[in-house]
């Protein structure tokens, strides 16, 4: 059935006739229209790759960064309302300190997943309140091993060996699929979340963008950080030149 | 419609209840007619007992400047009033890449203190923003935290040597802050027994050098210093490390230990077993 | 009451498309008030404000106000909302100055108004700032300009307007955005009074009354008594004549010499 002007798609706390809530299917909007961003875990750490349109020219470059740290181990970016991203930073960030504050140790992913699924899920419950109009990627490595979520505006969340959020999840999540992740190294991840986070990206229709890498693993000393600036400049011009003479062919 | 028009029944305006580095609300204090926070009262208040001795106790900690940064050492014992409990506990601490702490008091809040500055170093990392917390702003945090501390007549029972050097002003820091939230910042620093021992000996072989003190020689002062302390102070430990902290970084050594000569101890009264 | 469409009436609604309109109408609330322009060299941050009066016998408004030595902002939108958020940014940086001993990173306090703003974006009963805001000032990393908007967004830029007719000095900042990095504090000025002007009606024209230039970084050489460090600092009535007199002196003569040597011998006066 449609959904507008049927008065059922007003508030997160209203069920239309056949049982969807239309609100948080409108959250999903503004995470549809958003840049693309990328998860990929491999056997030695994960990474995250994220393509920043850039609404003007006047940005300083490299600042308003879209791959956000929670914690020491934690990475996350997230698709849709970039405001709504930083509250969710501020509140991924209290749950690792409390965790930390409580147990003495750094928190499982799985956890923070689920506290933070918990959160998203209770803005869908009343009209005071309305949904969270992002996804977000979340990443990790320790003792655990490599870890990789995303979870939704409906507090969904599930547990992903890659995934692709925003405008060019459709082209990405094709292009993830082709991967070999027992073979897949983080590094050599890096170079193909450059290459297909430029390939989601149409020169012709889309507007300029700034690609961000983060990773974390061995590499990284289990830390969460954004690619070394070498590595960085390596995979972000052969990933352009791969996407162009991939668009060429077509 | 059914609407009070007293104003101040309202409710409040959003206001950011954690704006004040003390716990209060900042904001109610401009708000017009608003109505007194009640604290409830706490029924066991009166059996509530705050610090009132340290228990586990590491001793003295000294530091000193020398030509490129900042040099620290503190033992390796953790007593339990005079018996040695602990022999290889760290009472130096680093925070961030900058900044090592040295502690004396009471171990568990040392321990405690550490928690607090490994949530702010934690803070600081997720910001990613190229700002960092260099030794000066951590000296001003712990300071503050101490003296805030004090205030509630609930000290955190120590005294700490603070020692960095700022990695982009190549500045460099060292400074103490006590239980009492007393400050001050010298070119040497001795805490609790090496006040009244090593700092004499401090003061004569560094603020009184005419030439450039180097590394090696600074190295040479804390051992002497270490070793007169060990003679002198009957809650210390001939085991001890060394901290470092210049502009390209900080280390703490390994722990070491110097050489001690005790024949003379025999001439002395009250040595060993003597009954007399 | 007529909505413009069923998903404006408050800011808990989002629309089909993913849209939040009163976060949008709030935006507008910015646009109603008079502009601001904000750039940045390498060394300086600025910020130029138009200040409206309501007529000859009143005062005209204020536009800019410090925060902290090192920090100033332009408004533009509701200016008691903008009380609200300056006051809590005073608390902010003095609490950074009292618990670090440090002057507050400039992203960082506009990220906290930011937070604030996000906040009343997504819970009924409250409605979304109508103000916006530039932010300059200095800290470990530089000189800095953010922008702050009632969405909950900080971003950080080289040349921003904000207010009435902005487009129009948008468009100048557009077109001289990387020629900024290197300039002068005086030839920086320069360039922001000449975007401030575009955004000016056909028959107004920037006066040292409706004026005012905010700046952080050493002293001009037409400033006097500022310390070298370059703390946050307004010029208006006659501190700011000067630089807007070379404006209009340089457009008449415009024709004969280069600007830029027109400005040198006009400054020094």
């Amino acid at each position: 059935m449609s959904s507008i002007g049927t008065g059922y798609d007003l508030s997160a706390s209203t069920y239309s006739p056949d049982g969807r809530i239309f609100q948080i299917e409108y959250a999903n909007k503004a995470v549809e229209n958003a840049g693309t961003v990328i998860g990929i875990r491999t056997k030695d750490g994960v990474i995250l790759a994220a393509q920043k349109l850039l609404d003007s020219k006047l940005l300083v470059s490299g600042t308003a960064k879209r791959i956000l740290t929670a914690d020491m181990h934690i990475g996350m970016a997230s698709a849709g309302l970039r405001a709504d991203g930083k509250h969710l930073q501020t509140r991924a960030r209290e749950e690792c300190k409390n965790y930390r504050d409580n147990y003495m140790s750094p928190i499982p992913l799985k956890h923070l997943s689920d506290r933070l699924g918990s959160y998203l899920n209770a803005y869908t419950l009343y009209s005071s309140v309305r949904p969270f109009g992002i996804s977000t990627v979340i990443s990790s490595c320790d003792k655990n091993g490599p870890q990789l979520y995303a979870i939704e505006p409906s507090g969904l969340y599930w547990g992903y060996q890659a995934t692709a959020i925003g405008k060019g999840k459709q082209l990405a999540q094709t292009e993830l699929e082709k991967l070999n992740f027992d073979e897949l190294s983080m590094r050599q991840a890096v170079f193909e979340a450059a290459r297909i986070i430029h390939l989601v990206h149409d020169p012709t229709k889309d507007k300029g963008f700034e690609l961000e890498i983060s990773w974390i693993g061995k590499d990284s000393q289990y830390k969460h950080v954004h690619v070394p600036a070498q590595l960085y400049d390596e995979a972000n011009e052969l990933g352009k030149t791969q996407a162009e003479s991939g668009r060429m062919q077509e | 419609m059914n609407m009070s028009n007293n104003f101040t029944s309202w409710g409040r305006p959003f206001t950011d209840a954690k704006m004040d580095m003390y716990g209060g609300d900042v904001t109610q204090r401009y708000q017009l007619g608003a109505q007194q926070m009640t604290v409830p009262d706490d029924k066991f208040s009166e059996g509530v007992q705050k610090t009132q001795q340290p228990i586990v106790t590491g001793t003295s900690v000294i530091g000193l400047k020398f030509k490129d940064g900042i040099m620290l050492a503190a033992d390796n014992l953790a007593s339990y009033g005079s018996l040695a409990r602990f022999k290889d506990i760290q009472r130096l601490y680093g925070v961030g890449s900058n900044t090592i702490i040295g502690a004396a008091g009471d171990m568990s809040d040392f321990q405690h203190v550490q928690h607090q500055l490994d949530t702010l170093i934690t803070d600081e990392y997720c910001h990613d923003d190229g700002h960092s917390l260099g030794p000066a702003q951590i000296y001003e945090y712990m300071s503050t935290l101490m003296y805030h501390r004090r205030s509630q007549l609930n000290p955190l029972w120590n005294a700490f040597v603070v020692g960095g050097v700022d990695p982009k002003s190549g500045e460099s820091t060292l400074a103490y802050v006590d239980l009492l939230g007393t400050t001050y910042s010298a070119p040497t620093i001795g805490t609790g027994y090496a006040s009244m021992i090593a700092i004499p000996l401090l003061r004569r072989l560094v603020e009184d050098r005419q030439e450039p003190l180097n590394k090696e020689d600074a190295l040479d002062i804390i051992k002497t210093c270490m070793k007169v302390l060990f003679y002198r102070d009957a809650r210390s430990l001939n085991k001890f490390q060394v901290a470092t902290i210049t502009k390209e970084g900080s280390e703490i050594s390994q722990s070491m230990s110097v050489d001690t000569e005790w024949g003379f101890a025999e001439g002395i009264r009250g040595y060993g077993g003597q009954t007399q | 009451m007529v909505f413009r469409n069923s998903y404006d009436s408050d800011n808990t609604v989002f629309s089909p498309q993913g849209r939040l309109h009163q976060v949008e109408y709030a935006l507008e609330a910015v646009r109603q008030g008079s502009a601001a322009v904000g750039l940045r060299s390498n060394t300086h941050a600025i910020l130029l404000t138009l200040k409206r009066s309501t007529g000859e016998l009143a005062s005209y408004q204020q536009k800019a106000f410090k925060i902290d030595d090192h920090l100033g902002i332009a408004i533009a939108g509701l200016t008691s909302d903008a009380r609200v958020l300056s006051n809590y940014m005073r608390n902010q940086a003095m609490s950074s100055r009292l618990l670090y001993g440090r002057p507050i990173p400039v992203n960082r306090i506009v990220s906290q108004i930011a937070e604030k703003a996000q906040l009343a974006t997504q819970q009924y009963g409250r409605r979304p700032y109508g103000v916006g805001f530039l932010v300059i000032g200095q800290d470990q990393t530089g000189p800095h300009l953010h922008e702050f908007s009632p969405d909950g967004n900080a971003l950080e830029y080289v040349a921003m307007s904000i207010g009435a007719r902005s487009q129009m000095a948008k468009t100048y900042l557009e077109k001289e955005h990387d020629k900024l990095a290197e300039c002068s504090l005086d030839e920086l000025i320069h360039h922001g009074l000449q975007s401030l002007k575009a955004s000016l009606q056909q028959s107004k024209t920037l006066t040292p009354l409706n004026t005012s230039i905010a700046i952080v970084g050493p002293p001009g050489p037409n400033e006097s008594g500022v310390k070298s460090e370059g703390s946050f600092r307004i010029l208006e009535g006659d501190n700011a004549k000067p630089y807007i007199d070379a404006l209009g002196q340089e457009e008449q003569t415009q024709a004969q010499t280069q600007p830029t040597q027109q400005r040198d011998v006009t400054m020094q006066e």
